[in-house]
């Protein structure tokens, strides 16, 4: 009887309960490590919000709900709209997290418009995204990017870096011009990179000695490299988000090449990494999101957290956890969960997340500055990845290149 | 720059032989198109890695441990999915589709998308006419030309090797004198998946080891069997190098072009098949009907 | 009045006299009438989905059941009536009802020169060559990044109509009426002549049919159809990008159409609409969802094992039974044959079954 009475309780207090939550969609390839990494970022703000007793909406103090949606965007990408009309209309959620291959991105950005839903993106880098913004701004204003910043900024990371590599270069090795490798998988989002980095190098003193530009799943590079050992390369610059920078890392090392990799490796800020290439990534570098140095105040507790919780060190689709945070500031700050009240207040806000430290522009992206939004470039050195730029923030360490 | 190109070609054109020639056994005795052909040297992949990472045993022992239980496990497909729709052409072909993506799936399901590195079998690089080549790449080669060297062997000088032949020569005829030609079928089944697997042993350490990795050594292979002719195994070799030689000129004489050394190994496939349908080596199947 | 009464009979004996006719009746009606009843966003996206990817099975299997050339690389003219149609429409401004018809003309050209590389290839070598005609064109597609998009490709393209209801009676009245074209065309003369050169080529041409003719034609009506159902993808999604070219989607059209039994045009579109709406509502479970991929390729393998022509022509058997005399189909429950009265015993049925599959 008792047992009865309490079923009907909570048959009635079910859907109260429910109404009481904030449902937030977390959309990712959950198969792959990119969506393992979103889901457990956003796992790490829930768990902290609710356990200090949820987000304060108006007076009223709402629990938060994640709604896991695999997207399978890196199979198939009706799959991904499939999944986020399914969140939408079937879950009801309030906001929508994620998203990482970009073409999927964009038709998941359409259907969150179509339902002015709340999207904080998390993964993809293409600036296409913003640019919707920036010329449709009625429609397109629900989107933010949280993380990363879109590829034109990365750029003036990556020189900023390489200047200071290539002064060690000339340091160590006395070369007036180090000669540099452009070594770039063929997509759009490198192409713009590419040619500044033979525009700009040249103004760098330092030499172009040509440019590769394989494949972004190629899992052979052995031409490439031996062209570019030929070419008596110190710096190989690299542009890489596929697999293949996997086995630039690994083919490198097995080849005993002298020169030290620079640039975006996609695949050298995950963990396995080191693994994955066999151990043979040694001094391999890339612009990364997280390591354990106080980039901003929360960052340092943030990594460990999430070592201790998930036995591994979050990567930047992890960033997750600062849009989430971002949005419960922003419901908190303007008392409601109304969509375009929020975009009003994060247009205007600076966040300190994790990963950055977030204003945004008027395409929604954030603002690029060394120490804010930059992200830090990291080595890998024995099985470790170690922080070594920018010098300025506490926790960096030397950056090492391999003996001649 | 043509030492690179030479020594290049010739190391990548290995590999490529190895897949190249199984499949094209296959094709030749039991006429099936086995798209799964690839899965399996992605199974081996799997389970020598697993082997040597966690389950701690030598090279050579989880090399042959491997190679025998993919060996297996394909005569057992082929025994529950395949000989019972074997009249069926089409089912034939989507069966093997079917299998290649349940391989994919539960892999990714067992391992997650994660990119894994098998570590080498020996270290170290030699240096060839100027140019470095891991002792990896070399071994790969041997192997290559050992197995090619055992294929032939067992085709040509044992009694198997002839009943084979003679299936692939003409099925019917070889059913009607008696030959078991279900036995000769798994055999053959049985021999080049353990070239396949051979194949991901060996060549796995230069890559990695993921859940999609089948799909790109398979349109190479395929483009590979269709240029030299489906069924021959000399077409096999010699189209396994001209396709490593393609892409190799591709990426040296072309560096910004490096992406599409796929496209112009796929350009030449089809510019010969315009050229000779059969392929270089194939048989002209006008007559057969 | 009259034209009504006209109207029924012809139904009741061309449609109803056929419980598969009926069928297919009963299902086109549901699928008109459905958003007046039911009109969840969600169910009808998945389901305008499963209309285009219906017109691009149905196009597969004209071109592979019907003559033979089993295209492993048929989402080439998806993907070329996709990027088509997105390109004219965005750099040019055209009306998006034009530029389908446009995309689809585009993959007629494609069709057709895919054809006329393959005249000479056959069987095995036709299949495995085509493989490659999608790939080679998602290299060049890489290769010019200002024109194609590159790895994005052509973002922000013009929607046809706007809204989930209109949306999906654009997807379904197209596959409707193509499917239905389509299986016209391989009902008529056309189709028989493809019948023949599928079966015999040389025998057709010693009969004097022109079949390098033929073969380009049926390539590019193929590829068309493909096609438009591809500009219907990229103005829904608003997006071409090269997903539309991957060997994954070639893969899969080849398992829709066999699966769904090859040479019948509507089985393939059966096994859209059972398989695609499947694989989603597996993904929607939070315990097995990432292992859709898994249940759908299992699935297909036992049904395979139980029905090998396909999952439609064992169905058919099972509720039709063919005339021995003049291989008119009749519904299983009928003792004599509609049309010539011959009786239908159930053994020699059997036998013609088998002997006269399409």
């Amino acid at each position: 009887m008792r047992r009865a009475i309490l079923g009907v309780i909570l048959l009635f207090a079910a859907p109260l309960a429910l109404a009481q939550t904030i449902k937030i969609a977390i959309l990712g390839p959950m198969s792959f490590v990119q969506g393992e990494h979103h889901w457990n970022g956003a796992e790490m703000a829930r768990d902290e919000i609710n356990k200090a007793g949820g987000v304060n909406v108006g007076g009223k103090r709402r629990q938060i709900e994640l709604v896991r949606a695999d997207t399978n965007e890196i199979q198939s990408v009706p799959d991904a709209t499939n999944a986020i009309e399914r969140v939408i209309t079937r879950d009801k959620v309030d906001f929508l997290v994620g998203g990482f291959r970009s073409e999927a991105v964009l038709a998941m950005q359409e259907v969150a418009m179509d339902n002015k839903k709340l999207f904080l993106g998390v993964g993809a880098a293409h600036s296409k995204l913003g640019l919707n913004v920036e010329q449709n701004y009625d429609r397109y204003k629900y989107w933010f990017r949280v993380s990363p910043t879109k590829d034109v900024d990365l750029a003036r990371t990556l020189f900023a870096v390489l200047g200071s590599i290539g002064q060690q270069i000339r340091n160590d090795l006395k070369t007036d011009t180090p000669k540099v490798a452009i070594l770039a998988e063929k997509a759009v989002w490198t192409e713009g990179l590419v040619a500044a980095a033979q525009k700009n190098l040249p103004a760098l003193k330092m030499e172009v000695v040509g440019t590769w530009q394989p494949s972004a799943v190629a899992t052979d590079v052995t031409a490439e490299l031996s062209a570019i050992d030929r070419a008596g390369a110190h710096i190989v610059f690299t542009m890489l988000s596929g697999p293949v920078g996997i086995s630039v890392g690994r083919q490198m090392g097995e080849r005993g090449m002298k020169a030290v990799a620079w640039g975006i490796n996609v695949e050298g800020q995950k963990e396995e990494f080191w693994q994955a290439a066999a151990g043979k990534a040694q001094f391999v570098s890339t612009l990364d999101t997280y390591s354990e140095v106080e980039y901003t105040p929360k960052t340092i507790p943030f990594v460990r957290a999430y070592q201790a919780r998930f036995k591994k060190a979050p990567t930047y689709t992890a960033a997750t956890y600062d849009a989430i945070m971002l949005l419960k500031d922003a419901i908190e700050k303007v008392g409601s969960t109304n969509a375009d009240q929020i975009v009003a207040y994060i247009e205007k806000v600076e966040h300190v997340g994790t990963g950055s430290v977030a204003t945004f522009d008027k395409r929604h992206d954030l603002v690029w500055a060394v120490g804010k939004t930059s992200g830090i470039a990291v080595q890998w050195q024995d099985g470790k990845k170690v922080p070594f730029w920018p010098p300025n923030v506490k926790g960096m360490q030397p950056f090492k290149m391999p003996a001649r | 720059m043509l030492q690179d190109i030479l020594v290049t070609g010739l190391v990548n054109g290995g590999v490529y032989a190895l897949l190249a020639i199984g499949f094209s056994l296959i094709f030749g005795v039991a006429r099936i198109v086995n798209i799964a052909h690839t899965a399996f040297y992605m199974l081996a992949a799997y389970c020598f890695y697993t082997l040597l990472t966690r389950g701690g045993l030598g090279f050579a022992l989880a090399g042959v441990v491997a190679v025998v239980s993919v060996v297996a496990l394909s005569l057992l497909c082929y025994r529950l999915v395949i000989e019972p729709v074997r009249e069926h052409e089409s089912a034939v072909l989507i069966s093997t589709i079917a299998l290649g993506l349940i391989f994919q799936e539960l892999m990714l399901v067992a391992y997650g998308g994660h990119f894994l590195g098998v570590p080498s079998t020996i270290d170290g690089v030699v240096r060839l006419a100027g140019v470095s080549i891991p002792y990896q790449r070399l071994l790969i080669l041997v192997v290559a030309a050992v197995m090619l060297a055992a294929t032939w062997f067992f085709l040509y000088h044992t009694r198997t090797g002839l009943a084979i032949r003679a299936t692939a020569n003409d099925l019917e005829v070889a059913n009607l004198m008696g030959m078991n030609v279900h036995r000769v079928a798994m055999v053959t089944v049985g021999f080049s998946v353990g070239l396949a697997a051979i194949a991901g042993v060996v060549a796995t350490p230069v890559t990695s080891v993921h859940p999609h990795m089948w799909l790109d050594p398979l349109v190479i292979m395929l483009a590979i069997v269709v240029l030299g002719g489906l069924g021959s195994l000399k077409g096999s070799v010699i189209g396994a190098l001209i396709i490593a030689y393609v892409e190799a000129i591709t990426v040296f004489t072309l560096p910004e072009g490096a992406h599409l050394k796929g496209v112009a190994a796929l350009g030449i496939m089809v510019a010969v098949l315009l050229a000779r349908p059969e392929g270089l080596f194939g048989v002209a199947f006008e007559e057969e009907r | 009045m009259y034209l009504l009464r006209r109207a029924w009979s012809e139904i009741r004996s061309e449609i109803l006299i056929l419980p598969s006719r009926s069928l297919v009746l009963v299902w086109a009606i549901g699928l008109l009438a459905l958003p007046l009843v039911y009109s969840d966003a969600y169910v009808l996206r998945i389901l305008t989905m499963t209309c285009l990817f219906a017109i691009f099975a149905a196009s597969w299997d004209l071109l592979a059941g019907y003559t033979g050339q089993v295209n492993f690389g048929h989402a080439l003219f998806f993907g070329a009536g996709a990027y088509g149609s997105a390109l004219v429409s965005l750099k040019l401004g055209v009306s998006p009802w034009l530029t389908v018809w446009l995309g689809a003309a585009v993959a007629a050209l494609f069709g057709y020169l895919s054809g006329f590389l393959c005249l000479r290839l056959r069987g095995s070598y036709l299949s495995l060559a085509t493989l490659a005609f999608p790939l080679i064109g998602l290299g060049l597609l890489f290769a010019f990044p200002d024109f194609s998009g590159g790895e994005l490709g052509v973002s922000g393209v013009q929607r046809l109509i706007v809204g989930a209801t209109a949306n999906y009676y654009v997807a379904c009245v197209s596959m409707l009426v193509i499917v239905f074209g389509l299986w016209m065309i391989a009902d008529s003369r056309f189709g028989i002549v493809l019948h023949a050169i599928r079966d015999d080529e040389v025998a057709a041409r010693a009969s004097g049919i022109n079949t390098p003719r033929y073969k380009l034609a049926v390539f590019a009506l193929s590829a068309a159809a493909a096609g438009f159902a591809g500009a219907l993808f990229a103005h829904y999604l608003r997006v071409a990008g090269p997903s539309t070219l991957e060997v994954a989607l070639s893969f899969q059209v080849v398992i829709w159409g066999i699966f769904g039994g090859v040479a019948t045009i509507y089985g393939p579109v059966v096994a859209v609409f059972i398989l695609y709406p499947l694989t989603e509502w597996l993904g929607s479970f939070k315990e097995f969802g990432e292992l859709r991929l898994l249940i759908f390729a299992v699935i297909v393998l036992l049904v395979l094992l139980f029905m090998p022509r396909g999952l439609s022509p064992w169905v058919r058997d099972k509720i039709e039974a063919q005339c021995p005399r003049c291989k008119q189909r009749n519904g299983a429950w009928r003792k004599i044959c509609r049309l010539c009265s011959a009786p239908l015993q159930a053994q020699v049925a059997r036998a013609q079954r088998l002997v006269g599959h399409q």
